[in-house]
């Protein structure tokens, strides 16, 4: 296996335009690494990205949030602008996997690997982020459409994330993050969950829901949202939002946990969420 | 005991390997780096059950790798732990096998100049393996017309026939439980079930062997003894002892998993032996998990008792899933049975127990050794009769516990002394009252998602396996001290340090003894040659029994150095008398009420040798003749998410009686991890198997493999830990073992907590979630929270 580390993002699509099926991009290297050691993946070239500091970084305008490629998860964590404008994934950043790999592991990383449990990807679908894919042409991707399956993008072999876009939310809106795992650290999410509402009193105007580890792909749950939108929101119709969401998801067991128990847990999160945001 | 001030025993100190250990400096196994070393990879079965009709290594000699197969290795059958005695030991082992009995287990290796070549040379080696019928439950593998996994195993010298997968049984009565049971007011019966955890000790297993010019071999390897890694390889590979050398190395961790000779040391040896070349040979985490596991145990109860809560009548049957080898299934049974005998006092008692193989990862000792199995089982029903009895759990406990001037079993029935220092009544009592048990214990319930619950458990380990008889388990060590000529002090001993700070504690000892200044004593490196028999770091020994051992030898040096003093300070030696002198950093020996009758241990020893006396040394062994019992007790806080089934620890307290604390922060320290892997047992640790393919379902990989994080653990400062006051009168400056007595009873305080919180009984850990949200869904009522919406 060849080894090359190109200057800049130019020339790391052009070696990626090169070699195609035959390379790995790493950034991080927390998934690549362990992927390399079980043979899941065989790259003949590994093109690493990982020092290409200029893809760091975490910028506001007026209207957005950029999140440059390579940022680490222990930066989202830890950003004054995240925390303000985007708290949901700086309470998702602040528990996945522990220090160690949160100091590696970066955003498009984590978002390029499609895991179903993806912990970035579901406060990211919530707030409803752009990923910026740049290959022969830049282009935008809403997040609810770049994951298509299990480890499986709409990134192409010469593509890569250069970056995230967040829309900044209503500074009104109320946000909660829940991630249930085997352990309170280095543990994939069994289910994950993130809401975004906006509220007046108890009326609900907007509803955006997302989900990790229930369904093929990180998933809006847009049934429910439907459900939630324009509504007065009652004691009720909180409880048919619990009941429907077992039949919007699809989980799979697993060595983590059954499909029973997923769902079972989708439902209990969402009421916690829900308790969260309605008090 | 004497109001003796100490200067060493009992005080906090910095490790004499600290610094070596948090600067990298310290050398393990894989450290070792030798001139002219190759690197070794195994192949290892995929099947959980094959014969192989032929391996072809010749593509990979094309490479220039040195290949082995089973017909490159002695044909013979070995046991891979040799504690116990010849006569009661199973085996059942080849160094390379024909017929893999599970999946990982090796059938060839190689040897080349890097872990790249030698990786591609394995990759090269073409085996066609005809596949066996497997199987993986222990209840089916008994079934008549099951798999059989050996026809034969050898027996001591005999070659006996296996039947029904059966490795070893064994069958102890006491009293006649028939006329018991008739006599029990009350009977109660349940069955508990303990999962198959994976040591997950931090060093992987290695060896390094380099072969000799003159026929021997030296070896360096991941091993709790040295003394029994030589003796094997030497039978083995049919050297002469005084041509097998085993150094001794900073071991890793082990948790019991290195009680045996390793699997893969005596492969590194074999191709040692054909490269004439060093060899190194390092497992993958990945290997190291297909290579052990601890006993996991169906274990069935029944426990007779009179109302007022006198227990008459008990009876145990345990089956235990041994997998592919028989590593000390035997000795396990008995001391199972004797764990069981030694809580509480059981006037008729009948013990069976079976040990089965299945398809599977052998298992071998993990720390505890049957002991956290046995206290699960015994400290969960204790809790459900108390309850039925309406008695408190604690009141039950004291009723009916084994305590001072009773019998101990310390290693089955063939290991017994006498207990002669017991602190079980004052951490009951002081804990109870520290941790508000009467007012939390029977605190108001609640129908709220949370649920708050306490429980305790008590539970003990043996001190080592000594006892007047010699038994089945062989117990003694032995050291060598010599005095330096000036003042300082070696020490040379077989003994392995696990991790703990053993040999910290025993350093201890040498310094109390003498009144050196502990940095004045240094722990020798050593090997087979250079020290005498020590049998094992095993069965919570290392301090009573190897320090035991030690403090006999240094007795003997100081009553030399007296015999020295006296020539140099012209008085009888019973005369002298000795104190530390910090300052001069020298022992002081002296007479008491004599001006000018003073003089350091170096001025001894220099004159001494000036003089050409002699070097102050002396060497001996030592069998303690009793196996007394480290007494623990755990108090335990959880909280119960009855939406999720996630069992929360918010609180422990931990009270030990290990003797005299040696040690106090490494003391604290096996108390703290005690607590850890007590909790992962009973809460997360396990390893399952796919029944199509026989493969671990985490594959081996340490990710799936879940144990407990700091983050799951109560705060550091909700976590108390307190020892009694006790003084074991057999046992060095009366200090007794901790390391497995700080593990047993977690697990049932654990249980009885969650049932104190919820009313949910568990006999099976680990109690996972799903497990809980099972049970709850069956038989609690939740009252469902409002989900009102405010402005
Ligand atoms: C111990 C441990 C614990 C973990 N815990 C969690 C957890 O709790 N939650 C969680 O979600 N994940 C977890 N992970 C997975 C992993 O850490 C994350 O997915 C991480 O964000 C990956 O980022 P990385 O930079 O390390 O990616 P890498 O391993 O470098 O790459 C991952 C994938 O993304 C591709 N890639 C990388 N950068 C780009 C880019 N700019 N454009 C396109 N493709 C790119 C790579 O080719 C590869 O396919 C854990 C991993 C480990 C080892």
């Amino acid at each position: 296996m060849e080894y090359l580390r190109p200057q800049n993002l130019k020339n790391a699509l052009h070696l990626m335009k090169q070699w195609k099926k035959k390379a790995t991009l790493i950034a991080g290297g927390t998934n690549v690494i362990p992927d390399l050691r079980a043979r899941a993946v065989r790259p003949e070239v590994l093109i690493d990205i990982s020092h290409l500091k200029s893809l760091a970084y975490i910028k506001e305008d007026k209207r957005k949030i950029h999140i440059g490629a390579l940022t680490t998860v222990s930066e989202l964590a830890s950003s004054k602008i995240i925390e303000k404008w985007a708290p949901l994934l700086s309470h998702a950043a602040n528990q996945l996997g522990n220090p160690l790999v949160r100091n590696r592991a970066t955003i498009a990383g984590n978002l390029a690997d499609g895991s179903p449990a993806a912990d970035t990807a579901v406060p990211l679908l919530a707030l409803e982020a752009i990923v910026v894919i740049q290959g022969g042409k830049e282009k935008q991707v809403p997040i609810h459409q770049f994951f298509v399956g299990p480890n499986q993008t709409v990134l192409k072999r010469d593509e890569m994330i250069k970056e995230v876009i967040i829309p900044k939310f209503n500074p009104n809106a109320k946000t909660a993050y829940f991630k249930l795992g085997l352990r309170n650290s280095m543990a994939v999410s069994v289910v994950s969950i993130a809401v975004l509402m906006e509220m007046e009193k108890t009326f609900c105007k907007k509803a955006r829901i997302g989900y990790g580890a229930v369904a093929p792909k990180p998933i809006r749950a847009y049934r429910v949202e439907e459900m939630l939108e324009n509504k007065e929101l009652t004691e009720r119709l909180l409880r048919a939002c619990c009941e429907t969401i077992g039949k919007e998801i699809s989980p799979i067991s697993d060595i983590r946990a059954s499909k029973e128990y997923r769902t079972e847990m989708a439902s209990v999160l969402l009421k916690r969420v829900m308790k969260r945001v309605t008090q | 005991m004497d109001d003796q001030q100490y200067h060493a025993i009992g005080k906090t100190s910095i490790r004499k390997d600290g610094i070596a250990k948090v600067t990298g400096q310290e050398i393990y196994t894989t450290d070792v780096v030798l001139p002219r070393m190759l690197h070794a990879r195994v192949l290892r079965s995929p099947f959980p059950h094959a014969t192989i009709k032929t391996i072809d290594t010749r593509e990979a000699e094309k490479l220039g790798a040195i290949c082995i197969t089973p017909r490159d290795v002695p044909d013979l059958r070995y046991a891979e732990r040799i504690v116990t005695i010849p006569s009661k030991t199973f085996k059942d082992r080849q160094v390379l096998t024909n017929t893999p009995r599970h999946v990982g287990e090796a059938i060839a290796a190689v040897a080349a100049e890097t872990e790249d070549l030698a990786e591609q040379a394995l990759s090269l080696v073409r085996v066609e393996y005809e596949r066996l019928p497997a199987v993986f439950d222990p209840f089916e593998a008994m079934k008549e017309g099951s798999p059989l996994l050996h026809r034969t195993i050898l027996f001591g010298q005999d070659e006996i026939q296996v039947k029904n997968n059966i490795a070893a049984s064994r069958e102890i009565v006491e009293g006649d439980i028939e006329k018991g049971f008739k006599e029990a007011e009350i009977i109660f019966e349940e069955t508990f079930e303990t999962g198959r955890v994976y040591h997950a000790q931090m060093e992987p297993k290695s060896v390094v062997c380099q072969p000799e010019a003159d026929g021997g071999i030296t070896v360096w390897t991941t091993t709790q003894t040295i003394h029994n890694v030589r003796q094997l390889l030497g039978e083995i590979f049919k050297i002469p002892l005084s041509r097998v050398n085993v150094k001794k190395v900073a071991l890793g961790g082990s948790f019991g998993s290195s009680i045996q000779m390793n699997s893969v040391v005596p492969i590194g040896v074999a191709l040692a032996l054909k490269a004439r070349r060093p060899v190194k040979l390092v497992s993958s985490r990945e290997e190291d998990m297909h290579d052990h596991c601890k006993y996991p145990s169906w274990i069935q109860l029944k426990l007779g008792g009179k109302r007022d809560g006198t227990f008459v009548a008990g009876h145990m049957k345990v089956i235990i899933d041994i997998g592919a080898h028989n590593t000390q299934a035997y000795p396990l049974l008995g001391c199972m049975a004797g764990w069981w005998v030694s809580l509480y006092k059981l006037p008729h008692l009948k013990f069976e127990g079976q040990a089965v193989y299945t398809n599977k990862v052998p298992a071998c000792a993990m720390q505890g050794f049957g002991n956290p199995q046995v206290t699960f089982a015994v400290e969960s029903m204790m809790d459900m009769m108390a309850e039925k009895l309406e008695i408190d759990p604690i009141d039950l406990r004291l009723k009916n516990y084994v305590g001072l001037g009773e019998t101990f079993w310390g290693q089955g029935p063939t290991v017994k002394s006498i207990i002669r220092s017991c602190g079980v009544e004052e951490m009951l009592r002081k804990g109870a009252e520290l941790v508000g048990w009467k007012d939390k214990f029977k605190r108001e319930k609640t129908e709220g998602v949370i649920r708050r619950g306490i429980g305790m458990a008590r539970g003990f380990h043996t001190s080592g396996a000594g006892a007047p008889m010699a038994g089945e388990v062989i117990d003694y060590s032995g050291s060598i001290v010599k005095i330096n000529e000036d003042g300082s002090v070696d020490f040379l001993t077989a003994l392995m340090d696990l991790g703990g700070g053993t040999l910290d504690a025993l350093a201890k000892i040498v310094a109390e003894e003498l009144k050196v200044p502990l940095d004045k004593v240094g722990i020798s490196p050593v090997d087979t040659r250079t020290t005498v028999y020590d049998v094992c770091t095993h069965a919570t020994r290392g301090i009573y029994c190897g320090g035991g051992a030690l403090h006999k030898v240094t007795g003997q040096a100081k009553t030399k150095l007296l015999e020295f003093a006296s020539r140099i300070l012209q008085v009888p030696p019973h005369s002298l008398k000795m104190e530390v002198d910090e300052e001069a950093g020298q022992g002081m020996v002296y007479v008491d009420g004599v001006q000018g009758r003073r003089i350091s241990v170096g001025e001894v020893a220099k004159t001494a040798q000036i003089n050409d006396w002699g070097t102050i040394a002396a060497v001996d062994s030592l069998r303690q003749v009793s196996c007394p019992p480290c007494f623990m007790a755990y108090f335990i806080e959880v909280e119960v998410n009855m939406e999720t089934g996630v069992i929360k620890p918010t609180k422990a307290l931990a009270y030990a009686d290990v003797g005299q604390v040696v040690n106090p922060d490494l003391a604290r320290g096996q108390l703290f991890g005690g607590l850890y892997r007590g909790l992962g047992y009973a809460l997360l640790e396990d390893t399952q198997y796919d029944e199509e393919s026989g493969e671990l379902t985490s594959g081996g990989w340490i990710t799936d493999f879940k144990m407990l994080t700091a983050n799951d653990l109560p705060e550091m400062d909700n976590i108390e830990v307190h020892f009694t006051d006790t003084y074991e009168p057999t046992g060095p400056f009366g200090a007794k073992g901790i390391g497995e007595a700080a593990l047993n009873p977690v697990a049932a305080a654990l249980a009885n907590a969650v049932y104190n919180a919820i009313g949910v009984r568990f006999t099976e850990i680990p109690i996972t979630p799903e497990k809980v949200l099972k049970k709850i869904n069956d038989h609690c009522k939740i009252n469902s929270e409002k989900l009102t919406v405010k402005n």
